[in-house]
């Protein structure tokens, strides 16, 4: 744990290409909305469910009536009980990174649910670190060459006594593993797998943490900034976190299958043209009508 | 429980004007265009993906970015705000009405609103049945479902973030169900009915005199 953190602070300072563009008080700013990010790191050898073990702690700890640190990470070597949407398999054998974020969601709703946006570009801006050619398929999905090297899964509780609304991100990475079960044998891959050697797991993780707090630390900012210059919420300007999406992703312009749960009900093919500043998906059918599906899953045909 | 309730008197009033007035408000501040006009017949959403937009009503200039609006329903353009053609608005600014006929489900709906607890949507997203009571309602139908405060009972999923919704109101089952999973829901608009279970026969008397009764 304690090199993780440490790892963590280097990455923060040490790691300006992103912000490289923007005024120093403006990247000040970022950090400042984003430091909440790993304030506080638990590091365990294994667990059977990282978010059914936050969901825990929050209870336990409102029972006491204190309150749960936003930022808070959890982190395990493996889990034993992973699971994806629709209770699909995750496999999260030794060598992955598998955490949770626990987040205290203090944003409107226009920007809130962003969040699962910014874990994906954290996610994929990481790994692009170590020059693995990763890519972001809408809404959060990061992808080598097509295959799947980490996945997001977002689930919001309510805390029972203090009735804050936490997000949790759970974020799964193929690093140095490199056995996947039978039936993800074809569609999932590991950076190491990619990039032909290991990785140094603590300081991925850390880069990883230093990538999220700078992406919601945009968020809140791009909320702030907007509030105070009077354009609200719900303008057409470009959104800082949406640029960096889109720039990362390979799904605009590609031809998409889409569906609530892709896998058992698809619905639709269409041609994805563009995300809007909400990060839903703007779809062009063959009859040439749009469609804008704000949840869902697509797979690329 | 609803003999307080007078049914002859609220099936007269939808006899003497089967239709519903919409008002049809800016979603936020702009220049505003009309697009349509009094008595002018308008198209609500369609589509199988409900796609394919409705009649253009009017259009929102703001920042150089001119935002069309179109109608969620069919039906007539009843009367419109001319006093503000080509003025700068607020957000919320009842800008014109449609009527809208009603249909005999529609009128049964809305009579039902009367007995039945109404479950609206939290935010605007999509909703699917907590794994739980899917199954249940797979094997013994909704209306054998028992809900009681807090009960989670709806999944709600908006850019792959789920939150479990639980059910606040008084305890009953589930007699309507206003969702489809994968279709996005309005903040506000109605995700269940709810009845307590000595509601029942009054709901299917409602029911089976509006179906006798209505041409």
């Amino acid at each position: 744990m304690g090199l993780i953190a440490s790892e963590y602070q280097q990455s923060l300072h040490s790691e300006p290409s992103s912000r490289s563009y923007l005024p120093p008080e403006i990247a000040s700013a970022i950090l400042r909305y984003g430091a909440i990010v790993g304030c506080e790191i638990e590091h365990l050898r294994h667990a059977q469910r990282c978010m059914d073990l936050a969901r825990e702690k929050i209870l336990s700890c409102e029972g006491e009536n204190r309150s749960f640190p936003s930022g808070h990470v959890l982190i395990a070597d493996q889990l034993t009980g992973s699971k994806g949407r629709f209770l699909r398999h995750w496999h999260a054998p030794e060598g992955g990174i598998w955490m949770v974020l626990t987040i205290v969601n203090t944003l409107l709703p226009q920007q809130a649910q962003l969040y699962s946006l910014a874990a994906g570009v954290a996610c994929c801006e990481a790994l692009r670190h170590y020059q693995v050619n990763a890519s972001i398929k809408w809404v959060n999905d990061v992808l080598i060459n097509g295959r799947k090297v980490a996945g997001i899964l977002t689930e919001t509780m309510r805390g029972p006594t203090s009735g804050e609304e936490f997000f949790l991100i759970g974020i799964g990475i193929n690093v140095n593993n490199s056995s996947f079960a039978p039936e993800l044998r074809n569609s999932a891959t590991s950076m190491a797998e990619f990039s032909g050697h290991p990785f140094a797991l603590e300081e991925v993780t850390a880069r990883l943490l230093s990538k999220l707090s700078w992406n919601i630390g945009l968020l809140h900012y791009a909320e702030a900034e907007n509030l105070a210059t009077g354009h609200g919420l719900d303008n057409d300007l470009p959104h800082p976190l949406i640029t960096v999406w889109r720039a990362l992703s390979d799904t605009l312009g590609r031809q998409v299958r889409f569906g609530f749960n892709v896998m058992e009900s698809p619905q639709f093919t269409a041609k994805a043209i563009d995300i809007d500043n909400r990060g839903q998906l703007l779809m062009r059918l063959a009859n040439g009508q749009m469609l804008r599906e704000n949840s869902g899953e697509i797979v690329y045909l | 429980m609803h003999d307080d309730i007078d049914f002859d008197q609220i099936l007269n009033q939808y006899r003497s004007d089967p239709f519903e007035y919409i008002d049809v408000r800016t979603s936020h501040t702009g220049l505003l265009q009309f697009r349509a006009k009094e008595e002018d017949v308008v198209e609500g959403v369609t589509g199988e993906w409900q796609h394919i937009k409705g009649t253009l009503l009017f259009e929102l200039e703001r920042e150089r970015n001119i935002k069309p609006v179109h109608s969620s329903v069919i039906g007539v353009v009843s009367s419109i705000e001319r006093s503000l053609e080509g003025k700068f608005v607020e957000a919320g600014e009842t800008v014109m009405t449609i009527r809208h006929p009603l249909k005999k489900r529609e009128i049964i709906e809305r009579i039902l609103k009367n007995v039945l607890s109404i479950f609206p949507a939290p935010e605007r997203a999509k909703y699917f049945f907590a794994m739980d009571i899917q199954s249940r309602i797979d094997k013994h139908g909704q209306r054998s479902i028992s809900i009681k405060p807090n009960d989670e009972i709806l999944t709600m999923s908006l850019m792959k973030r789920d939150t479990p919704v639980s059910y606040q109101g008084a305890p009953g089952i589930i007699h309507s169900v206003y969702f489809e999973p994968g279709q996005t829901i309005d903040q506000g608009q109605p995700l269940l009915g709810i009845c307590s279970e000595d509601t029942l026969p009054l709901i299917q008397k409602i029911i089976a005199r509006v179906k006798a009764e209505w041409d």
